[in-house]
C-alpha cells in the first residue's frame, strides 16, 4: 500500500545492473558514498557500520534478488532518538534502460511510526547517497563534495 | 537522464508551483494537485507529464489512483555537477598550505 509518507527516489545511471548491485552491497564501494559506512548484505541480513566500526543499522533482508531487487527493514541505530522508532523498510529496483543506462529506484516506505528517521532521510539525505553512487559508478571515482549526514540534516 | 529535459521542466512557474506542493506534502494525487491552481485537469497533466519526463516526478498506483513523488535527484546532480568543482579548490588549497607550512618546521 502507497502512503504520502513514503519517499521515492530515482537516478539513471549509466552502468550495468551487476554493476549497481555491487556498488549497493559491497563494504568498499558504500564507504565511498554512504556517509563512509561499509554495508554488508547478505541474502538474510543488512548491516551497516559507521567509519568508527559502530553499528549504524542492523536488520533482515526481505527480498533479494540479484541484480534487480534488494528490499531490507531500516533501523537508523546511528542516532539514539531514532534507534528507539520503529523499523521502516528501503526497496532498491534496478531496471535496465536503452543506451546502457539503468533506471534505479530507491522507496523508503513504513514510515509511519518513524518520523525522525523520515526527517532525517528525506530529500538531502537520499540524493546525497544516490548522486554519490550514481558518480562512483560511472566514474570510479568518489564525489568530493563536503555534504556531510550533520550539514545536510541542519 | 539529459539535464536540457531538467532545465525546461524547472522553466515554468506553474511546474514549479506544483514541484513546491509536492515538497509540502508528497505522493499526492491529480485532482490534489489541481485544486488551487487556476489550471484545467488537462493542463495540469500536461505539466506533470512533462516534469514525469524530465525525472523530477515519480508516480506510483494505489489502487485507482495515481500518486505523485517529488524526486528532487535531477537537481542535485546539477549541483553536484557545477557545485562539486568549487569544493575542490578549498580542499586542495588547504592542502597546499599544509605542505608549505609543514615544509617549513
Amino acid at each position: 500500500m502507497i502512503t504520502t509518507t513514503d519517499q521515492i527516489y530515482q537516478v539513471f545511471i549509466k552502468s550495468s545492473p551487476e554493476k549497481i548491485w555491487q556498488a549497493i552491497t559491497t563494504p568498499d564501494f558504500t564507504a565511498r558514498y554512504f556517509h563512509g559506512a561499509r554495508i554488508e548484505v547478505s541474502p538474510e541480513r543488512y548491516v551497516s557500520h559507521g567509519p568508527d566500526g559502530a553499528t549504524w543499522g542492523d536488520g533482515p533482508v526481505l527480498e533479494y534478488d540479484p541484480p534487480r531487487r534488494l528490499v531490507h527493514q531500516w533501523r537508523s541505530l546511528y542516532d539514539a532518538d531514532m534507534a528507539k522508532e520503529q523499523p521502516s523498510r528501503v526497496t532498491w529496483e534496478i531496471e535496465p534502460q536503452e543506451g546502457g543506462y539503468c533506471k534505479l529506484t530507491l522507496t523508503h516506505d513504513q514510515l509511519d511510526s518513524a518520523p525522525k528517521t523520515a526527517a532525517s532521510v528525506s530529500g538531502p539525505g537520499w540524493m546525497f547517497v544516490l548522486s554519490g553512487l550514481k558518480t562512483l559508478v560511472e566514474t570510479g571515482t568518489p564525489l568530493t563534495g563536503t555534504s556531510l549526514p550533520a550539514a545536510a540534516a541542519s | 537522464m539529459d539535464d536540457d529535459r531538467v532545465f525546461k521542466a524547472l522553466a515554468d512557474p506553474t511546474r514549479r508551483l506544483l514541484l513546491d506542493r509536492l515538497f509540502e506534502r508528497d505522493g499526492r494525487t491529480l485532482t490534489d494537485l489541481e485544486a488551487g491552481t487556476e489550471m484545467t485537469r488537462f493542463g495540469v497533466m500536461k505539466h506533470l507529464r512533462i516534469l514525469e519526463e524530465a525525472g523530477l516526478v515519480v508516480t506510483r498506483r494505489s489502487g485507482r489512483e495515481k500518486l505523485h513523488f517529488l524526486n528532487p535527484v535531477p537537481i542535485r546532480l546539477i549541483h553536484d555537477r557545477w557545485i562539486d568543482k568549487y569544493t575542490e579548490g578549498p580542499a586542495s588549497l588547504l592542502a597546499s598550505l599544509k605542505n608549505a607550512l609543514e615544509d617549513n618546521e
